[in-house]
């Protein structure tokens, strides 16, 4: 396990220093002259050849990303150019905010779809399994912004029961002090990640109860909860922890139209902000605290899932 | 069959949330004026104001900002606090405002070059008075390193300068290179320079002691230098006891670096308008759709403003206690041509082509629909509405283009075109006669541009497809494409005769959305050859001529032939600029009406009541 | 973006056979007995009628702007109403119909071939090579969609095309994925290494055993690929990263009404929201029917 797990580290590294020199192509493949950009329209020569010189964008492409790198080994990730600020504390600033709000669903979303996928699955071609079926895949067909708009003007501005806008608050605790304003963004991307998880629950659970040792155990005269919750539950949420782990990145990386519709400045705003403005520090910042996510939620449901399932063993590659 | 019940669920879902759509919105729009009037009761003193502000986000606090931070809205932050000499915007007049402006005399002589300014006996919030040495202070370190000022503009203040003294406490005396149009110079440009406190803030570090630094250059630089570190430290703006001397009507009270941030009353203020609100909030929204919902939520918003697209919704505003009030942007609109793209560059250099263009854009209509009739018409480079003292008769006429896109398809045939409505015109007789297409434009060269525009507004969409189709009746093809404003930047180079390199100059046709004026709407920097904001690159001599003589010289008369003369040459295509619709409590008094200036940013002339 | 239909963890069908395409009729006629099946086809097939006929037989201007017949409600001469711009809104979801399916097909199709080649190369080929190439499916993952679709917009002027190559380069991912996990798990059955004992050479086998028994996973991720494709491109509309007017698509109408839907101009809004719902749920429905009978030719139910 000790050698997997190192080998999976090794490779991590790579991917995510391949993934920096890959975006850092794109962003200078982009049109257009980085400090016009920022300067928009009070640009001057004169300015813009301090900011070139300021920001060493006069260097040889692969001389700007080395220098890159060593900062980060200091861990200095740089100053965004549009907002002045070092971009570690804005990463600082807006990835809890996207926890919470994209945790917080993801938890939401999982505690609703578990049951409800075994529920469907027991039931099967009953009409309750149909119903939720339906409602499922409607609420996985609609435009995520188009049911954001919905449920404000249902709940927020026809019933005054919700506030529109997220909280405002930056520190973890004013977030959730005001738990109303949190309901609608949160529902919202619950919402959408339901569907799919009690999909997969679904017919996952649907092929355990197909198998023998289920049988074998209902034939033992074990009660009905019991190997649901002993016996399917634990087997058939599997394909769901992939999911999860799948999913952990965009938990970092936000929810831009969940973000843009609510009010709610985080991690989503931010890169496309700094991808429309080509504020390179933040982008670059960004995509490498969203690539770690990814190659440790990755790594996280590879090795859940060995917990979970005794037979899967990670020896050879 | 048993799965078209869960479908069927699905549309009864979306049944009812139609009827909730349906029940929400509607109501006639009654008319948007200047405002209200005032509410008739008593006034009240207190009360806090929550006023909204779209992707707003202030960094630097500050006034005098580095040339690399280029976030507008600072000036929104310090303002209040430290106002500038100049103040720009008094009521409903784009006009100076006496009470706030920080002089109560300014005269010139010696031919325009010399200044003489007193001040108001006014004081600091620390009880010291604000005397001439604030101004020497400013003028110092800006002398020493103005290329690393945001408002710097190549050969002005403080640039022009040849020797500022200080016969007394309250005088300033200012000789400056060169003769200035007094009003441009004194709103354009001092309308800019803000007084400091050297009694607290001429030191080089935290720690040190406050000295006369300022007075030797590399004192000034190391001042500034300090002063401009301090100032993009966003945890420290309300705790930094720098910034707690101020001499503007309020006080930061708290800030985020999301935009969201709140004064109190500056007790100390001097000047008369003393603020009756007990607070003054300012929250930042991310989209002006997240803004409108929290409108019609209502409850906790007092004043925003309403995207044109739901003017419809100013009837149910008005009957849940807001009222309304449109304000014209100080600035226009328009559609820059590049004249030295290497495609479509010669052919835009032909007055003709640009005359047809421009009359085959429908102006009235587009006000009239995408912008609910809350736009300036765009007649020329002067808005109307918003300097209606400045807009020669020409152009409050209408402006020398009407629409009529009959004559637009007679100029392209007298020029050798053969039109193809709908299709793409394309020239027949290539050459340089007076039937001819052009210099430089080849046989069968089609009309066919790029316009490329900054996204995010439904109305600007609306009002660029709308061109486009209109433009077609002469065979005129523009391609759309939008794109967010920074991206449009980036690409939005300067291109001249001289120099128009690829990589800045790809730009056919570019709509910015919005390009200010300050006070005086000279056209300086925008249409003179080699003005920094001169992008598409049109030169003349006459219109440079006149350009200087609105700058340099001092009549009216000078101004409206600058104004006619540029109204007909189409550098840029003129377009209606729509206005800004503000909605606002009704039980607030003071806010309306609105100047183009400093409307919607003075609550120290706000009050609550009843 | 909407979680693809990534299926990783899934365990591989039972039993495979040999040269799937013999098998096609038992899976054939479960499908067409199937509900959804049957539902989903039917919709799809409507869809497509109303989007490519329907213009044949109701005729509208959907390229002049008429600003003098904006947001009209329906009523004579505009069944739904116009929109913003002058356009009669049935005749643009017509047209926008035609060019939401055209997009989602096209990526469907080219993540389709892309993804099964690379998938089943490297699930054949193994070993490093295989490694090498998904550490570069991981790392291209990991670039966030958002992120990567802003800056690609901004190099390329979009046209259709541009927005088929965009969505196609972040959907054959999961694709190859799917494709390796299939072929990883049928290189090791018996007929496959018959197969190459009898010295048949690698391409032959991977093309005539290896794909074909795939076939089932690349047609389902295939048809969810399409409902992905065309949410995607109205999420994108809605950012503003669309492609431009005089194009029609349900995505932009949708988003450009939304801006309208305090004003009660709800016909801007709900048909072409229903639209985009109805055929996301009728390709969900084909794939879900597709994957249901899969397991029944191949369980031998």
């Amino acid at each position: 396990m000790t050698g997997y797990l190192l080998r999976r580290v090794g490779q991590a590294v790579v991917v995510v220093i391949g993934l920096l020199i890959v975006i850092f192509i794109m962003i200078h493949l982009v049109p257009g002259s980085i400090a016009r950009s920022v300067l928009g329209v009070r640009a001057t020569p004169g300015r813009i050849s301090l900011f070139n010189s300021t920001y060493g964008l006069n260097e040889p492409l692969y001389r700007q990303f080395l220098t890159y790198l060593g900062q980060l080994a200091h861990g200095n990730f740089g100053i965004s150019y549009q907002l002045q600020q070092p971009v570690s504390t804005l990463i600082a600033q807006r990835v809890p905010k996207d926890i919470v709000l994209v945790g917080l669903s993801t938890v939401l979303a999982l505690v609703i779809a578990l049951p409800m996928g075994i529920y469907q699955a027991v039931h099967r071609d009953r009409i309750g399994d149909h119903l939720l079926t339906g409602a499922s895949f409607t609420l996985y067909s609609m435009p995520d912004f188009f049911f954001a708009f919905l449920l404000i003007a249902a709940f927020s501005v026809q019933l005054h029961i919700f506030p529109p806008e997220a909280p405002s608050a930056s520190s973890l605790g004013g977030l959730l002090a005001d738990p109303r304003a949190l309901v609608l963004p949160v529902v919202t991307l619950a919402l959408v990640s339901l569907a799919s998880f009690s999909r997969y629950m679904r017919s996952s659970a649907i092929e355990v109860l197909a198998q023998d040792y289920i049988r074998v155990a209902r034939a033992k005269g074990l009660p009905r909860r019991l190997v649901l919750s002993r016996h399917v539950l634990r087997n058939s949420v599997l394909p769901v922890v992939t999911m999860v782990g799948l999913s952990f990145p965009s938990i970092i990386a936000g929810a831009v139209i969940a973000e843009e519709v609510f009010n709610y400045p985080g991690m989503g705003l931010l890169m496309y902000q700094a991808a429309t403005s080509h504020d390179i520090p933040i982008l670059l910042g960004c995509t490498l605290v969203i690539g770690v996510a990814t190659v440790v939620g990755s790594l996280a449901a590879d090795i859940a899932y060995a917990v979970i399932d005794p037979r899967v063993r990670y020896g050879r590659g | 069959m048993r799965t078209l019940r869960g479908l069927a669920a699905a549309v009864a879902a979306a049944a009812m949330a139609v009827t909730f759509a349906a029940c929400s919105g509607g109501g006639s729009s009654s008319g948007i004026g200047a405002g209200q009037g005032a509410p008739t009761g008593p006034k009240e003193k207190g009360g806090t104001v929550t006023m909204a502000w779209i992707a707003a986000a202030p960094n630097f606090i500050f006034p005098l900002a580095p040339a690399t931070n280029t976030d507008g809205y600072n000036v929104n932050l310090t303002q209040p606090m430290w106002p500038y000499l100049v103040y720009n915007g008094d009521g409903g007049q784009a006009a100076v405002n006496p009470q706030e402006s920080l002089y109560s005399s300014m005269t010139w002589s010696a031919g325009d070059k010399t200044i003489t300014i007193v001040l108001k006996p006014w004081k600091w919030s620390d009880g010291t008075p604000i005397t001439s040495r604030d101004f020497t202070f400013v003028y110092n370190m800006l002398k020493a390193d103005y290329q690393n000022w945001i408002n710097y503009l190549p050969g002005q203040f403080p640039a022009d300068v040849t020797s500022v003294s200080a016969p007394n406490s309250r005088t300033v005396v200012i000789n400056l290179d060169r003769s200035y149009n007094p009003d441009f110079y004194a709103e354009d440009v001092l309308g800019y320079v803000p007084l400091l406190p050297q009694h607290a803030w001429d030191k080089t570090s935290m720690t040190g002691k406050v000295g006369n630094y300022d007075e030797t250059t590399a004192g000034a630089k190391a001042v500034y230098a300090f002063l401009q570190k301090e100032g993009g430290d966003m945890s420290a703006f309300t705790t930094n006891p720098l910034w707690s001397v101020t001499d503007g009507p309020w006080k930061l009270a708290s800030f985020n670096s999301d935009g969201d941030y709140s004064y109190v009353p500056n007790p100390h203020y001097s000047g008369p308008d003393k603020p009756s609100l007990a607070k003054w909030v300012n929250t930042a929204y991310t989209t002006d759709t997240a803004e409108l919902d929290a409108l019609r939520a209502g409850g906790s918003l007092d004043v925003g403003t309403l995207p044109l697209n739901d003017v419809q919704q100013v009837g149910i505003l008005k009957s849940s206690g807001y009222s309304v009030a449109s304000q014209p942007l100080p600035g226009v609109a328009a559609i820059t041509p590049n004249f030295y793209n290497a495609q479509v560059g010669p052919i835009l250099r032909q007055l003709y082509v640009r005359q047809a263009m421009e009359e085959l854009i429908d102006r009235p209509q587009i006000v009239a629909k995408a912008y609910a009739g809350y736009a300036d018409p765009g007649n020329g480079p002067v808005p109307v509405q918003a300097f209606s003292h400045w807009a020669s008769p020409l152009e409050k006429s209408g402006g020398p283009y009407k629409y009529d896109p009959a004559r637009a398809v007679s100029l392209l045939k007298a020029h050798g075109w053969k039109v193809v409505p709908g299709g793409t015109s394309t020239c027949q007789s290539p050459g340089t006669g007076a039937a001819d297409c052009g210099a430089g434009i080849t046989a069968g060269q089609g009309l066919s541009f790029q316009l490329l525009y900054s996204s995010g507004t439904a109305a600007m969409d609306q009002q660029e497809a709308a061109i486009q189709s209109s433009e077609e009746q002469a065979g005129i093809r523009f391609a759309l494409k939008s794109e967010p404003f920074n991206t449009l930047v980036g690409q939005f180079g300067v291109c001249t005769a001289s120099s128009h390199p690829v990589s800045g100059c790809a730009w056919q046709l570019v709509d910015e959305g919005y390009i200010p004026y300050n006070l005086y709407p000279a056209g300086s920097s925008l249409f003179n050859t080699g003005g920094v904001n001169n992008n598409g690159g049109y030169s003349s001599p006459e219109e440079d001529n006149l350009v200087n003589a609105t700058e340099y010289g001092s009549s009216t008369q000078a101004f409206y032939q600058y104004e006619d003369y540029t109204a007909q040459q189409l550098p840029w295509l003129w377009l209606p600029l729509e206005s800004n619709v503000w909605v606002y409590k009704s039980n607030l008094g003071g806010f309306a009406p609105l100047n183009p200036i400093s409307g919607g940013l003075n609550p120290e002339v706000w009050y609550y009541a009843k | 973006m909407a979680a693809a239909e990534a299926d990783p963890a899934r365990a591989a069908p039972a039993l495979a056979r040999p040269g799937g395409r013999r098998e096609l009729a038992p899976g054939l006629a479960s499908f067409a007995r199937s509900g959804t099946g049957r539902a989903g086809t039917g919709l799809a097939v409507a869809i497509v009628l109303f989007s490519f006929l329907g213009p044949l037989v109701y005729h509208t201007n959907q390229v002049t702007v008429r600003l003098n017949l904006a947001s009209l409600p329906p009523g004579s001469g505009h069944p739904l109403g116009t929109d913003a711009s002058g356009y009669d809104v049935l005749g643009r979801l017509m047209l926008g119909g035609q060019s939401s399916l055209e997009l989602g097909l096209g990526v469907a199709v080219a993540t389709a071939v892309f993804g099964t080649l690379y998938g089943a190369v490297a699930g054949y080929v193994g070993g490093f090579v295989d490694a090498i190439m998904m550490r570069v499916v991981d790392t291209f993952l990991a670039i966030p969609s958002l992120v990567f679709l802003l800056i690609m917009v901004n190099i390329f002027t979009p046209n259709v095309w541009i927005i088929i190559a965009l969505l196609t380069m972040l959907s054959w991912l999961t694709a190859a994925r799917l494709v390796r996990g299939e072929v990883l798990t049928l290189r090791t059955r018996e007929y496959v290494q018959a197969a190459r004992m009898m010295g048949g050479n690698s391409p032959r086998v991977v093309f005539r055993h290896l794909v074909p028994n795939a076939i089932g996973v690349i047609v389902v991720n295939a048809t969810f690929t399409i409902a992905d494709a065309i949410l995607t491109y109205a999420a994108l509309s809605f950012l503003g990263l669309g492609l431009p007017p005089p194009h029609a698509d349900w995505g932009t109408m949708l988003s450009n009404g939304l801006n309208y839907l305090f004003d009660s101009y709800w016909w801007m809004v709900y048909p072409p929201a229903i639209m985009l719902i109805l055929t996301v749920i009728a390709f969900n429905l084909v794939g879900d029917a597709i994957r249901d009978a899969l397991d029944v030719r191949l369980q031998g139910r």
